[in-house]
């Protein structure tokens, strides 16, 4: 039977203090159940999570590990129950693998809410398996966690959508980014740019924060309205009570951040939404109440996306051509995207090719 | 129409803020009568918390003679001849804000109570260089958007206390869908919150009241709380993980060591967390990391007063559906014994001034 003979090969992390030195891995995979789809392998993106996580910075992590979770490969085993899939299918997973599928979360189409939620890597399954992630040869996941991927999307494109896409789609849709609407994104990285070209393919009028001049050219051809260097004094002056929506993908926030700053550009009941995670002892600064009184704003999270998401997404990005700007090595040189990462020095997502099968 | 006498404005005033409660009858200039505007002979104030904040120094200094309240009821004895709405006779209210641009986005949009020029009913100026004076008194004036026709079935006492407490916390209520299948929960059963518990459950909520201690439950139970959570108790949120639709906190001052992710762990996906208190301004949320926001997609918001559409639902579902606040009136000279009261958190639940300067008609 095909699939069974799927050799489940990573590239694992065995030594913290040498986080991105990712060394060869056979690992046991999920034990594969009637609902589960087995995939063999051929891209997976680069993610701020798999750093924050190979550095330790969200907690001790598990050892061996392999991350990575912005998947794409080829359908090679289905289990009997699996009803959406079948072998040879272009599938996608990315940071979720498994919930409890019973919890009023996830009945309601929040199972990324779920919290009894199996993340893709550096969980771990009831019968004690640990969940490794999409460095590796293949992986195997509940049919609910899997993505059918349009034809006309190439892997290489989808790949990155599958966490850093998800991550922004799911709050600009909740939020009601659309025709009329304006929406400011705070950080254009992998899931900043990824917001500008959902925004703008949504029909929102797009306002792009970087403190980084030299992406100014870039970010208004991925189809910015207005874009703010944040490096500037008084930044914020002339946008007050101006946005819907801001998005922020900051992964860094220390007391410094004018969070007031951020908040004094929404307009009215406006929605200031972090989809960047930091480091555990990175609270965010001082909130008084004063700062949300005054134009009744919020200021709230969001984590990764739904399947419904997902696939609203796939179908945004398949008719309006969308194509995020990456950057494509193989996967043995994945410790050098990780490093070029947390340097800032990605334009704007990496995407590794899978090479050990 | 002129009224048969000219009314004289005059109120119970702080002079010297090292004696905060200690308000003496003092005449001041009210605002200059335009043809916008309503002239109101004060029957009733409620007493607020921002009367106290005000008062005490806690939100900055204040501008001295000081004349606060602003959940004032009365009867109109002018109008500007612009005005078309309201007459002579007619019973209004005025709450905490008296005017605004009424011209930008937010005015036009009925979010008049987030104008960034807007006017509050006390310590504030206006652009000739009035400034502005409270309900202690016996009359204020103010821009007609900004007065507000008392249902007649609404008897004066109690509507007072909804021009700011109320329409405070209807607002958010309203703003983020208040209603049948909703799970409301209610942080701080004072003024405000108690309420938050009358509106929501109108509204028709389920309508949890979240107190310290158990002296309030029974009183709670009786305004129609569904159910009533002791926060002293330690782990109270466990059970409650993913719960509600909208928190509307009015707590105005955090205890040290409470815990803002435990309260927004209540919340279930996409749930608002809504705080109507203002604390002093040295007084900062406690502290938060973006996990405790992201792990359930939450939101935590603010909110201030309420529009004249907000007000005039509100109003209007009060008098439909018989809601009265639980208040305790008192003579407007004690109105320092029930500062003090509010101060001590002793009120239960709201204190009402009657004036007595000049009684009216």
């Amino acid at each position: 039977m095909p699939g069974e003979q799927t050799k489940f090969l990573g590239y694992a992390l065995t030594d913290p203090s040498k986080w991105h030195d990712l060394k060869v891995i056979e690992f046991k995979p999920k034990t594969f159940e009637p609902q589960d789809v087995e995939i063999s392998i051929t891209h997976c993106g680069v993610c701020g999570s798999d750093v924050h996580t190979l550095t330790q910075g969200w907690g001790e992590s598990k050892l061996p590990l392999v991350v990575g979770h912005e998947i794409i490969g080829t359908v090679t085993r289905v289990g009997d129950k699996v009803t959406e899939f079948k072998i040879g299918d272009r599938v996608g997973v990315g940071a979720q693998r498994g919930s409890c599928l019973q919890c009023r979360e996830c009945k309601d189409d929040y199972e990324n809410y779920c919290t009894n939620s199996i993340e893709t890597y550096n969980s771990q399954y009831p019968d004690g398996v640990v969940a490794q992630g999409g460095y590796s040869t293949a992986i195997r996941a509940h049919q609910r966690f899997v993505f059918p991927i349009p034809d006309e999307i190439e892997s290489r494109y989808a790949a990155s959508m599958m966490c850093a896409g998800l991550t922004v789609y799911s709050p600009l849709k909740t939020h009601g980014a659309g025709p009329s609407k304006k929406v400011g994104i705070m950080g254009i990285g992998g899931l900043g740019h990824y917001a500008v070209l959902w925004a703008k393919a949504m029909g929102a009028e797009v306002y792009a924060f970087t403190h980084d001049e030299s992406k100014v050219e870039d970010i208004k051809k991925m189809g910015a309205d207005h874009v703010i260097n944040t490096g500037k004094k008084d930044f914020s002056k002339d946008l007050t009570r101006t946005l819907d929506i801001l998005l922020s993908t900051r992964d860094v926030f220390g007391d410094s951040t004018p969070l007031g700053e951020y908040l004094s550009m929404l307009y009215v009941h406006g929605r200031f939404v972090t989809v960047g995670i930091p480091d555990v002892d990175d609270t965010l600064p001082p909130i008084h109440s004063f700062d949300l009184v005054p134009n009744g704003c919020l200021l709230g999270g969001s984590k990764i996306g739904s399947k419904k998401e997902c696939l609203e997404m796939l179908e945004l990005a398949r008719s309006k051509g969308v194509k995020p700007w990456i950057e494509e090595l193989p996967m043995r040189e994945v410790g050098k995207a990780l490093q070029n990462l947390k340097d800032n020095k990605v334009r704007y997502r990496y995407v590794v090719k899978q090479d050990l099968a | 129409m002129a009224a048969q006498k000219e009314l004289e404005f005059k109120g119970y005033a702080m002079t010297d803020p090292s004696a905060w409660s200690s308000l003496t009858v003092t005449p001041f200039q009210p605002k200059n009568f335009g043809p916008e505007d309503v002239e109101v002979a004060i029957t009733h104030c409620g007493v607020c918390g921002s009367d106290l904040h005000t008062l005490t120094g806690g939100w900055g200094a204040a501008n001295i003679p000081l004349i606060v309240g602003h959940e004032i009821v009365g009867k109109v004895t002018r109008v500007g001849e612009k005005v078309k709405d309201i007459k002579p006779g007619d019973r209004v209210g005025v709450g905490a804000q008296v005017g605004s641009c009424l011209k930008c986005r937010a005015c036009n949009d009925n979010y008049e109570n987030y104008c960034p020029g807007m006017i509050h009913t006390y310590n504030h100026q206006y652009p000739d260089g009035v400034k502005t004076q409270g309900g202690y008194s016996t009359g204020i004036r103010a821009h007609e958007r900004f007065v507000f026709p008392i249902p007649e079935k609404l008897e004066s006492r109690y509507a007072a206390s909804m021009l700011c407490a109320g329409v405070t916390v209807f607002s958010p209520l309203k703003a983020y869908g208040c209603g049948p299948g909703k799970k409301v929960g209610v942080i701080g059963i004072g003024g405000l919150g108690h309420y938050a518990v009358l509106f929501a459950k109108a509204m028709g909520a389920e309508v949890w009241a979240f107190t310290r201690g158990t002296a309030k439950a029974e009183d709670v139970k009786k305004m129609g709380a569904d159910h009533v959570v002791d926060t002293t108790v330690d782990g109270y949120w466990k059970d409650l993980e993913m719960t509600f639709d909208i928190l509307i906190s009015t707590v105005d001052h955090f205890p040290a060591g409470v815990s803002l992710r435990s309260i927004l762990s209540m919340l279930y996906v996409h749930g608002k967390y809504i705080t109507v208190g203002l604390p002093d301004v040295d007084q900062p949320l406690p502290s938060l990391h973006p996990f405790d926001i992201t792990n359930n997609g939450c939101l935590i918001g603010g909110s201030h007063i309420g529009s004249k559409e907000d007000m005039m639902e509100m109003l209007q579902l009060a008098a439909e559906k018989d809601i009265k606040p639980w208040i305790e009136e008192l003579p407007m000279k004690d109105a320092g014994k029930a500062l003090e009261g509010v101060k001590a958190g002793k009120v239960r639940y709201r204190y009402v001034l009657k004036q007595d300067i000049a009684p009216v008609e």
